[in-house]
């Protein structure tokens, strides 16, 4: 809630500045604008804010250092905001391709899976650079990143670089022309910006999403959490929800039994799905649907 | 004589069935049923108030109803934790008699958002309702969230 509000505070402060802008430029600007306002949805879309705020509760958003617990240690998420030493600040365009396509930083090292480039991979070139444009137009903060404390075995980047190798790959979203607009928008939506797999979808042993069983829930996704199986399966997953439940639930947390969520996707409601046009909602419910039961 | 003798057992026997529910020797099972039964009853409600929120179905001027309901049992969910009532697979977490002003806090919040949740439905402005059904949503996680066990 706190990271939340701040947030908008945030957003607000450069929307004011952006409208001062505006104000004696161009109709240039004007496109900017729209960029931003663009790259500010793909941040909640892309979920950046829950990984990428600390857990404390007035820690500035977007400059790192929660905690990710995995069955191979604790990952601290990085700063991401444009400050040049701590954050993001120098980087260019093709740096910050290269880090979702590629999962490598401007150095060239392999990033742990942790980042979830393997569904950003996906990503279009104009979203990546409008998600840019947003976050160098916001407050840059100055905060050191965190070791990740992991186990030993797999703390090196070089044994970052060994299982990227073998699981990784690199490519960007493809429409399926044999399928509607909104269930490719869904899948563009579930499989690569909002990343939903990295949790829902089971993991082998080391770590890597087994993709024959994609969303059919992940029952180790921490040590006391699992994550539920959201294939269309009437029994195991939410085959027996309509479009227009999956589109509440992800407004408003919601389950079709009138409950509602007490879980880590609790954040990811209110960072993410809430801030969704109804549209693209409804498109992630109709892909949903679609996914094999499991 | 006779008559104030009536009287005052009348009186007497008003006083034990008003003090019922304090005197009854409830017993740890039942008081988690109940509570599972008030929750039941939430989910129920909060449901048939989503549907017409969404615009599934028709308002006929029941969600004002539903709404009431969410409201009345809100009321009660103080009481509905004694101590000891962490039985028969509760999914209620330790927190709550750990920490009962944080505990109590959490369920002010629901008696505020449902509360204000009665006032939007009766004003029937569709808006203000949806608005207030997600502050219910928010009140039920803040509970769920630190006070619930989970899946």
């Amino acid at each position: 809630m706190t990271t939340s509000a701040s947030l908008t505070d945030s957003i607000r402060h450069a929307t004011a500045a952006l409208a001062a802008v505006a104000c004696i430029s161009t109709a240039a600007s004007a496109a900017d604008d729209e960029t931003l306002a663009r790259g500010e949805y793909l941040l909640h879309a892309g979920g950046c804010i829950s990984c990428h705020t600390g857990d404390e509760d007035d820690a500035p958003p977007l400059a790192g250092g929660h905690a990710l617990e995995s069955p191979f240690g604790v990952f601290y998420s990085p700063n991401i905001t444009p400050d040049t030493e701590t954050g993001i600040g120098d980087w260019s365009d093709e740096d910050f391709l290269t880090a979702f396509w590629e999962g490598k930083n401007p150095d060239g090292d392999h990033y742990f899976p942790a980042f979830p480039y393997t569904s950003y991979t996906g990503m279009s070139r104009d979203d990546l650079l409008a998600l840019k444009a947003y976050l160098f137009s916001i407050e840059p903060v100055r905060r050191e990143n965190q070791e990740h404390d992991l186990w030993p075995i797999m703390s090196s980047r070089f044994a970052a670089g060994l299982w990227k190798a073998r699981y990784f790959d690199d490519g960007r979203f493809e429409p399926d022309p044999e399928q509607s607009d909104e269930w490719n928008r869904g899948a563009y939506l579930v499989r690569h910006l909002g990343h939903c797999g990295e949790c829902h979808t089971p993991r082998s042993s080391l770590g890597a999403l087994e993709t024959d069983e994609e969303l059919a829930g992940n029952p180790e996704l921490t040590e006391d959490e699992s994550a539920p199986n959201i294939t269309s399966d009437r029994d195991n997953g939410i085959g027996r929800w309509s479009v227009s439940d999956i589109d509440y639930f992800l407004e408003v947390g919601m389950l079709p039994d009138g409950d509602f969520t007490g879980s880590s996707m609790g954040p990811v409601i209110e960072d993410n799905t809430s801030h969704l046009t109804r549209e693209d909602r409804r498109a992630i419910a109709v892909y949903l649907k679609s996914v094999p039961p499991q | 004589m006779k008559r104030k003798g009536i009287g005052i057992l009348a009186g007497l026997a008003a006083t034990v069935v008003v003090a019922m529910p304090v005197l009854a020797d409830t017993t740890p099972e039942d008081a988690k049923d109940y509570r599972a039964a008030v929750m039941t009853a939430f989910r129920g409600h909060i449901g048939a108030a989503s549907m017409i929120a969404r615009g599934l179905v028709e308002n006929d001027g029941q969600l004002v109803g539903h709404a009431q309901g969410l409201a009345s049992s809100a009321k009660e969910l103080a009481n509905l934790w004694p101590a000891g009532s962490d039985v028969n697979e509760s999914e209620s977490l330790p927190a709550i008699w750990e920490e009962p002003e944080k505990f109590a806090e959490a369920i002010d919040a629901m008696v505020t958002a449902t509360d204000a949740f009665v006032a939007a439905a009766e004003s029937g402005d569709a808006e203000a309702i949806g608005g207030a059904f997600r502050n219910v949503g928010m009140s039920c996680r803040g509970c769920h969230d630190n006070f619930r066990k989970s899946d």
